[in-house]
């Protein structure tokens, strides 16, 4: 049900937009795919997490490395190591694989994060991104550093695109709605109530994320599979600004404040950056106004945060609250 | 031996940087819970405004020292009433998050006013000199990091013991309810905090801007980052804790900087972020930390 307006827009854009916009709607998807799986770490646990664009990074990075053509590896990483550099296997097994390796790395570090209680667990989250982001900086025979990754098989469309954010919606649902997802959302209220009632709330939180780590890495996945070229600086601060943004506007306690949060932010940000790139007001060439989509972005944020902090869906799922609307009528 | 010395140096002015940032952090954060990612920018606020004055016309050092200290704990005083008292009574996470908007503004304004390229500062230039001991050359900028840190802290815990705005601070970090009962304004107590968390960002601004002879956007994020993690291994809001970790954290980088070989030198940051994570899995709760008990406080 949540994941209707979405499949909607989806459905819009692939039979009516023009190519500009298809690619605009492909970005935004990940960025869709990446909010929710945020959503199921931070709107069930209530802890900030901040390293999530690692998980994405590790994503796109793993089948860039395992799926690009040898010709392209010739040129692009001939040094790789562990064979890396003579391997190439088709896209589906690459994001398994790639998949596979994120649930090992978020394993590990949920089970630190999972320990510690609030802030220490969001400075760890921030210092896992920073660990991954050196390692693609400074690894450069496997990662390429700081030069762009290019020649990944562009074999991601709209369509599948569209499915699998459905596919990320739905699960980011039946996660929170699941004996787990309410355990947890209620350790996260009162962690002494739930521990009294038996809740096991390091286990959650590692299960929790967990699951929000291969639906950030599934997001890179795609990611890669739709642009072809990657390079470590989309996987950093920029990205945690703009999906943090979107989940906290959108509210982060519920899976269609995240969806929300992605449509509204997603129109504003293409907006902003149209001024920011210098426009003509009334025959008057405006200047290029650089940093003007940060600036909005921290506003929205703070202003959230001080006015309505639950954001524009509040405490109620889509369908719950129709449903709601409904009984209310029939009354 | 002069190769050990120097690297002690080294090892001694980061960490007294790092204490420095870290201790602004825990004195607002043990007071109101606040988890301030925009520290950073304070440190932003206080270095362009030493490179607008320089831009204008100034020339003497000392002013622009005390420009940076008094920018600094003004702007951290600004930052409290435009952002942060909204959200004075609201869960940790909302305050962070809070924290974290307020530096994507600050810092993409500096982009947007200023310009998003490094500016060159040259006026404090004139701190980062050689002297020269014997067979010594040392740094005149770190011997001054670790006397000027040295100096401050002693200040502070001066401060924090001795005088009653002090006390109601240290005392306010306990149990601000019982504070406030006993005659004392809450807005003075965390007014005073931010200002004091400020004035020693303006003191690590003013060596950042020695050391480096530039401004840039994202001058202070990096830093912080850093202190933060200082603070998570000395355990998150205690005072001691943060310039312990501080003075940690720089022997650790400095540590690895010496015991890497060059061509793997690119990851002393991964290393000393992995370091840390790994003390974290065996005392969750940092080095000095206490286990607090849920009921007093929401975490």
């Amino acid at each position: 049900m949540t994941a209707l307006p979405v499949l909607a827009i989806g459905l819009l854009v692939l039979n009516f937009a023009p190519t500009y916009y298809t690619f605009l709607a492909l970005g935004a998807f990940v960025n869709l795919i990446v909010v929710v799986g945020l959503q199921v770490f931070m709107g069930n646990s209530n802890i900030a997490n901040l390293g999530h664009s690692a998980f994405v990074g590790l994503g796109a990075y793993g089948v860039a490395i395992l799926s690009t053509p040898l010709a392209m590896k010739k040129l692009s990483i001939p040094h790789a190591p562990f064979g890396f550099a003579t391997l190439e296997l088709d896209p589906v097994s690459s994001a398994l694989i790639a998949l596979l390796v994120i649930g090992i790395v978020a394993l590990v570090s949920g089970k630190v994060i999972s320990r510690l209680s609030g802030v220490a667990a969001t400075i760890v989250s921030l210092a896992l991104l920073i660990i991954v982001h050196s390692v693609f900086i400074n690894w450069t025979n496997l990662f390429k550093g700081n030069q762009a990754f290019f020649g990944i098989p562009k074999v991601v469309g709209l369509p599948w695109m569209l499915v699998f954010a459905v596919l990320a919606i739905v699960a980011a649902r039946l996660f929170k709605d699941s004996r787990w997802g309410l355990q947890l959302r209620a350790s996260a209220q009162s962690p002494q109530a739930a521990a009294a009632l038996g809740i096991d709330a390091k286990k959650l939180r590692l299960m929790s994320w967990v699951l929000s780590a291969l639906i950030c890495g599934l997001a890179g996945v795609l990611y890669a599979y739709f642009a072809g070229t990657i390079s470590p600086k989309l996987f950093y601060f920029q990205m945690i600004f703009n999906t943090l943004a979107m989940l906290i506007l959108g509210g982060m306690a519920t899976v269609t404040g995240a969806v929300t949060g992605v449509i509204v932010l997603s129109i504003g940000l293409e907006f902003i950056r149209s001024i920011e790139s210098g426009v003509t007001v009334a025959g008057i060439q405006m200047p290029q106004l650089l940093g003007l989509s940060g600036v909005a972005l921290g506003v929205v944020i703070v202003l959230c945060m001080a006015f309505r902090p639950s954001g524009i869906s509040g405490r109620h799922e889509l369908d719950e609250l129709l449903s709601l609307l409904l009984r209310r009528s029939a009354k | 031996m002069d190769y050990a010395l120097q690297q002690l140096l080294n090892a001694l002015a980061f960490g007294a940087e790092y204490s420095l940032v870290a201790l602004g952090l825990a004195v607002v954060f043990s007071i109101m819970g606040l988890v301030n990612f925009a520290h950073g920018e304070i440190i932003g606020v206080s270095a362009y405004s030493v490179f607008l004055a320089a831009a204008l016309g100034l020339t003497s050092p000392f002013v622009a020292v005390l420009l940076a200290v008094g920018m600094a704990a003004l702007a951290a005083v600004v930052f409290e009433r435009v952002a942060f008292r909204p959200v004075r009574y609201a869960p940790t996470t909302t305050g962070l998050l809070t924290a974290f908007g307020v530096s994507i503004v600050v810092q993409n304004l500096f982009m947007l006013l200023i310009s998003p390229k490094p500016q060159s500062v040259s006026i404090l230039n004139g701190l980062n000199q050689m002297w020269f001991f014997g067979p010594f050359a040392v740094s005149s900028l770190q011997v001054m990091e670790l006397i000027v840190s040295g100096l401050t802290i002693l200040a502070l815990v001066l401060f924090l013991n001795r005088s009653t705005l002090g006390l109601a601070i240290r005392a306010a970090a306990r149990d601000f309810a019982t504070v406030r009962l006993m005659g004392i304004k809450a807005n003075r107590v965390i007014a005073t905090a931010f200002a004091i968390s400020g004035a020693l960002a303006g003191i690590a601004a003013v060596f950042i801007l020695a050391r480096r002879g530039s401004v840039s956007p994202d001058l202070g994020f990096g830093l912080v980052l850093k202190a933060f993690v200082a603070c998570v291994i000395g355990g998150f809001g205690s005072l001691p804790g943060a310039a312990v970790g501080g003075m940690l954290l720089g022997f650790i980088e400095v540590g690895l900087l010496v015991a890497l070989p060059q061509e793997y030198a690119g990851f002393r940051d991964a290393l000393t972020y992995a370091i840390i994570v790994a003390l974290l899995v065996y005392r969750p709760e940092g080095l000095l930390g206490q286990r607090i008990e849920l009921g007093d406080k929401e975490i």
